[in-house]
């Protein structure tokens, strides 16, 4: 493609989106569902990351090792933890400390329970550096021998946890099918306009017009249905941001300081939606385009 | 310059539209290809600008082999050629000046150079002045002179046209058909179908006529267009034609002109 055509391209993918603009319309429609679907469920899921990275101070976990390990085989497993990679921090925590904790509850019973008296066992207290992978890593500690049980994380921790995994799951799948079904409308909606063009193309081709030349107005086409979908969208999310976070700060008090302020979100915002509007949009023009092009001969209609 | 060597059509239908065709078109030659209905003619043209591709045999086209031809190359022969049609096939909603050069346009040609060239084509055709008009505000005639045009606009070495007046009344058919001569007389080649014996009979040049997908004939006819070139053996089909045997107009009409542009 020359430098010279590019105003003539420009403007053919303009008058495509305007001549076909109730597909236009209908396209754009979809689409911006389904970005700000995609834009909430990250929006969702970075703030509940946020959260769960302010939560997770208070987020100690408790390994409890076999009561009957003795002192010395109990502070051998310290450096077994700390091996372990999501480990942040470990520190030993002995039976005397845990039956310290109770002196004022036992009372007069302190006393007995000292030495082999002691119900408890010896435990480490440990750190996670990224809790999401909680599991895994609980599993890696009950693999070292003496380990008894672990703790259950912080509750709070847990239920963020498992709600952002939920927000992430359901999303996924919401975008994909939305995704799925937003190819297939605007790439529909170039085929109109490339069938309703076909006149001209055919003419294209006889003259000597390349595939690559003859695809660019739909290909623009396709670009501004993306870019249309993508900035209504961030716009959409901007504007509903602060409204949302106010209400659901209402519901749990946690959220309102360890959530992210608009003002450092609603660039990428703006940019991410339109880069993936656009992306979403040629991707659908191209299956279409594609498939028109492909063909062999048979250019010049009814010849 | 085109070349057939043993050249086949068979349609995926089995029609069997060509049967080995062999033949040569010099740089320059006066070509009317004729023939009844189903012969085969459209055929013939559609294989030149590789919208259909041959069965068997060999092809060459302006220096393209059309047996080898890749996909990317094809809008490249495709430009070496300016096709006119029964039909015309101009795009309704644009003006006459748009009609032109669009063909232009598509192959990426800056806008600066399409004014001269487009406002030299219409006058060329005598369209000078109608840029404005649409396709349905002029006369069956008129229009074929905005399609011829659009084929000369880009300066192929080949005319190819498809019935051009099929579609015009006689008097009209007469005036696009001095214009073909015309263009044939500044050096371009011109190979058209046609069903008009008056017209052939008038122009003259090299008639080739095809029946039933075989070449049935092929002679000259000398005219005050087209003089019989001195050199030419008629009983060959291969004709050999060189560069100085080709017609120059006696006078120096505007065409011959505008070639050397
Ligand atoms: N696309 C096609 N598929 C099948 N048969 C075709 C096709 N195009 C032309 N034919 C057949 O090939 C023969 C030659 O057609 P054509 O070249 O159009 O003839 P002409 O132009 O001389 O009238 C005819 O019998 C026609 O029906
Ligand atoms: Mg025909």
């Amino acid at each position: 493609m020359k430098l010279s055509s590019t105003g003539y391209l420009i403007k053919e993918g303009f008058k495509n989106v305007w001549n076909n603009r109730m597909m236009s319309l209908a396209s754009v429609a979809v689409l911006i569902s389904c970005l700000i679907i995609t834009g909430a469920a990250s929006l969702i899921s970075l703030n509940v990351s946020s959260l769960i990275a302010a939560v997770g101070d208070d987020n100690e976990l408790t390994v409890y090792l076999k009561y009957e390990l003795s002192d010395t085989d109990s502070v051998k497993i310290g450096p077994q933890l700390k091996k372990i990679d999501n480990i942040e921090q470990c520190r030993y925590y002995s039976k005397e400390e845990a039956i310290k904790q109770y002196k004022d509850t036992l009372g007069n019973v302190y006393e007995s329970m000292q030495g082999d008296g002691n119900p408890f066992g010896n435990a480490y207290k440990i750190r996670l550096t990224d809790l999401s992978k909680y599991k895994s890593t609980v599993k890696q500690i009950k693999q070292i021998d003496g380990v008894d049980s672990v703790s259950d994380r912080s509750e709070i921790a847990g239920k963020l946890t498992k709600l952002n995994y939920f927000v992430t799951l359901v999303g996924f799948w919401v975008v994909l099918v939305l995704g799925i079904v937003t190819l297939f409308i605007i790439s529909n909606t170039i085929k109109i306009t490339m069938y309703s063009r076909r006149f001209e193309i055919s003419i294209m081709k006889s003259v000597g017009a390349t595939n690559a030349f003859v695809r660019v107005p739909f290909v623009i086409e396709a670009m501004l249905i993306g870019l249309l979908a993508g900035l209504t969208a961030s716009g959409i999310l901007i504007a509903l941001y602060n409204p949302v976070k106010d209400a659901a700060s209402g519901i749990v008090n946690l959220i309102a300081n360890s959530t992210i302020p608009v003002e450092q979100l609603w660039l990428p915002i703006l940019v991410s939606m339109s880069v993936i509007g656009m992306i979403i949009g040629i991707l659908g023009g191209l299956i279409s385009i594609t498939k028109y092009l492909r063909k062999e001969g048979g250019e010049i209609l009814g010849w | 310059m085109i070349h057939l060597e043993n050249v086949s059509k068979v349609y995926p239908n089995g029609t069997e539209a060509l049967k080995n065709i062999s033949l040569s078109i010099q740089k320059g030659e006066f070509v009317f290809i004729v023939g009844s209905s189903g012969a085969g003619k459209s055929t013939f043209l559609k294989l030149l600008i590789h919208e259909e591709t041959a069965t068997f045999g060999k092809i060459q086209v302006n220096g393209h082999d059309l047996m080898k031809i890749k996909r990317r190359k094809v809008p490249y022969l495709r430009r070496t050629m300016g096709i006119v049609f029964q039909d015309f096939r101009l795009i309704d909603k644009m003006n006459v000046y748009d009609n032109v050069a669009f063909a232009m346009r598509v192959i990426g040609t800056p806008e600066k150079q399409i004014k001269k060239r487009v406002r030299e084509v219409l006058r060329l055709v005598g369209l000078h002045g109608k840029e404005k008009r649409r396709p349905n505000e002029l006369s069956g005639g008129e229009q074929q002179r905005v399609s011829l045009a659009r084929a000369l606009v880009n300066r192929p070495e080949t005319i190819i046209a498809d019935e051009p007046t099929g579609n015009i009344d006689p008097e009209r058919s007469h005036e696009i058909m001095k214009m073909l001569a015309d263009i044939n007389n500044s050096g371009t080649t011109v190979i058209i179908v046609t069903h008009e014996h008056d017209l052939v009979e008038e122009f003259g040049g090299r008639i080739i006529r095809i029946d039933d997908g075989e070449i049935a004939e092929d002679k000259y006819i000398s005219t005050k267009y087209h003089e019989l070139p001195v050199s030419i053996n008629t009983s060959n089909l291969v004709l050999d034609l060189g560069d100085d045997t080709t017609q120059q107009a006696p006078s120096a009409d505007t065409l011959g002109k505008e070639r050397n542009q």
